[in-house]
């Protein structure tokens, strides 16, 4: 959740003045799992990594030092997986671009 | 959509003119986005297919090199709140010309001329209304509120204000468009401008009386299909409604990436927009052909053949679209409940309708405004108006609106996705099902506008 959630107006959703807060996002954890839960705002996480990642962009003004920290290790620890990621999307984008320009001289 | 049954009448136009005779196929296959493809490559059907697959599959990776959260935020941004001083003028006036277009379109339908294209009833509820005002909608923003002839009519009516059922929520309206769609589908409305007239005028009735029971704003913001699908391609317009009423400009499509929808009975109407533009194209394949004859050949009685595919299309694309939402609970993997992401993941897909919208109707407007011209200057004669001839090169427009309305549906979705979610790999992974998904729906939509146009079957 960033700031960046709003509801636009257009007519969406304007008969439904029950729901008026910004996040209606709703969750659903199945019974034979412990999630981790944000102690700022109850959300469930899967990991402590992803929760560390939400504390320090949703809470950012209100998260201890240990919290902060965690934040930072855990934004690196994914900025390397990140970077392996990137690196396969590339391949799979250069197998598409020349399997296509191959594909298309031989038909 | 139009285009098939307008054919007929189109025909007879050609033999008359040379003109016509060069724009007829052109008009034939506006529809299709293959139509210049078609024609000009010599592409296998397969290749074809993997090619458009492999088209949205990419800009999927590409546009997941952009994590940068602050980035994908300022791509959002740059919403402008305007200022109209004479918007109560301007309402009058829209309003005005929207019920005199509404009486001008029964009146014409029942004495006008018989040839549908020196009909102004057809030329301007085809041409005019469900290609030309539909298109700006998400072009530039949807005025439909303003316009919409029975909403002006309602307000000078008295307001029963029954409440409504909030539990059918968008099921009507996803009831009622799939029910348009089909009368269009099955009937000879662009052919036979009295039944167009009787059509309008069912619509109408129906309209008035349930705006008169349930109030016009219940009734125009949940049960009308028609109100809802414009309101819903004005969320990809650059011009809409801040939160607070006012009108604003935007990046395009930038709206579409914000929490819209109050539900999946709103998420089933977005769903319901994107099938009944593959329905209109299935039925004219010949492997619907193969399918109802063998149907109607095991006793299905063929009345029912084309209500049936319909729903049973519906049926498929809403599961395979609620299959995805909850894959993507595991691929993400995230504890957010299915129903929020069927939700927040479908405003996207208004995008892509948009993009096949343009890819049916915009040769097809162009083609048809002198027809609308001269239907609103001479309205009650039979003049066979010229149509325009689109240059060859047009069916390549077509296929930039359907690569557009992915690209902006791709981007909107990343944006989504970045919004949900803390975990920037977690916010790639949860679009694989939703990726997969569009792929799908790309290839089975070109491998239908491949198909040669055939008769629809069963049909009188």
């Amino acid at each position: 959740m960033t700031d960046a959630t709003q509801r636009s107006g257009d007519g969406f959703g304007e008969t439904h003045g029950d729901e008026t807060d910004d996040d209606r996002t709703a969750y659903d954890v199945p019974s034979d799992e412990t999630p981790v839960e944000c102690t700022y705002c109850g959300r469930p996480f899967e990991s402590d990594a992803l929760l560390a990642l939400h504390r320090g962009q949703v809470h950012a003004d209100v998260i201890t030092d240990d919290e902060r920290a965690a934040y930072d290790s855990a934004h690196e620890a994914e900025s390397g997986q990140l970077r392996r990621f990137r690196l396969k999307a590339l391949a799979v984008l250069v197998v598409i671009y020349f399997g296509f320009l191959m594909v298309y001289a031989l038909v | 959509m139009r285009r098939r049954a307008l054919v007929p009448g189109l025909r007879a136009v050609a033999v008359a003119s040379v003109l016509a005779a060069v724009a007829r196929p052109v008009l034939a296959h506006g529809g299709s986005l293959g139509g210049g493809a078609r024609e000009s490559l010599t592409v296998p059907t397969w290749l074809m297919l993997a090619t458009g697959g492999a088209a949205v599959g990419g800009s999927f990776l590409l546009a997941s090199f952009a994590t940068d959260r602050s980035a994908i935020d300022a791509l959002l941004d740059g919403r402008r709140t305007l200022r109209l001083p004479v918007e109560p003028a301007l309402r009058l006036v829209a309003g005005a010309l929207g019920v005199v277009v509404l009486l001008g379109v029964l009146v014409t339908g029942y004495v006008g001329p018989t040839d549908p294209l020196s009909n102004p009833a057809v030329v301007v509820v085809w041409g005019g209304w469900w290609a030309g005002f539909a298109m700006s909608t998400y072009l530039v923003g949807n005025t439909w509120p303003a316009v919409n002839p029975w909403r002006t009519v309602v307000s000078a009516l008295p307001d029963f204000g029954r409440s409504y059922r909030w539990r059918f929520g968008a099921w009507p309206s996803v009831a009622g468009l799939l029910a348009l769609v089909w009368i269009e589908v099955v009937s000879p409305l662009a052919d036979e401008p009295a039944v167009l007239a009787t059509t309008v005028l069912g619509y109408s009735a129906v309209t008035l009386a349930g705006a008169v029971v349930y109030g016009p704003e219940t009734w125009f913001s949940e049960v009308d299909p028609v109100a809802r699908v414009f309101r819903y391609y004005g969320a990809v317009a650059p011009f809409g409604r801040a939160e607070d009423g006012s009108p604003e400009l935007r990046p395009p499509g930038s709206a579409v990436s914000s929490d819209l929808l109050d539900g999946v009975d709103e998420v089933a109407f977005v769903v319901a927009l994107l099938w009944v533009t593959t329905f209109d194209g299935f039925v004219a394949t010949p492997a619907w052909r193969t399918v109802a004859r063998w149907l109607v050949g095991l006793g299905y009685p063929p009345a029912l053949l084309y209500p049936g595919a319909m729903l049973a299309g519906f049926a498929l694309f809403f599961g395979l679209y609620l299959l995805a939402a909850r894959l993507a609970r595991r691929t993400a993997p995230t504890y957010v409940a299915t129903a929020t992401l069927a939700r927040r993941f479908a405003p996207p897909l208004l995008a892509i309708a948009a993009g096949y919208h343009v890819a049916h109707f915009l040769g097809y407007f162009l083609s048809l405004t002198p027809a609308l011209l001269t239907a609103v200057t001479a309205p009650l004669a039979t003049v066979n108006p010229p149509l325009l001839v689109v240059p060859g090169w047009f069916g390549g427009v077509a296929i930039a609106g359907v690569l557009g309305g992915h690209l902006v549906a791709i981007l909107a979705a990343h944006a989504t996705a970045f919004d949900l979610f803390p975990g920037r790999l977690q916010a790639i992974r949860s679009q694989y099902p939703f990726i997969a998904v569009m792929v799908c729906y790309t290839m089975a939509s070109l491998w239908i506008v491949t198909r040669p146009d055939v008769p629809l079957p069963y049909l009188p």
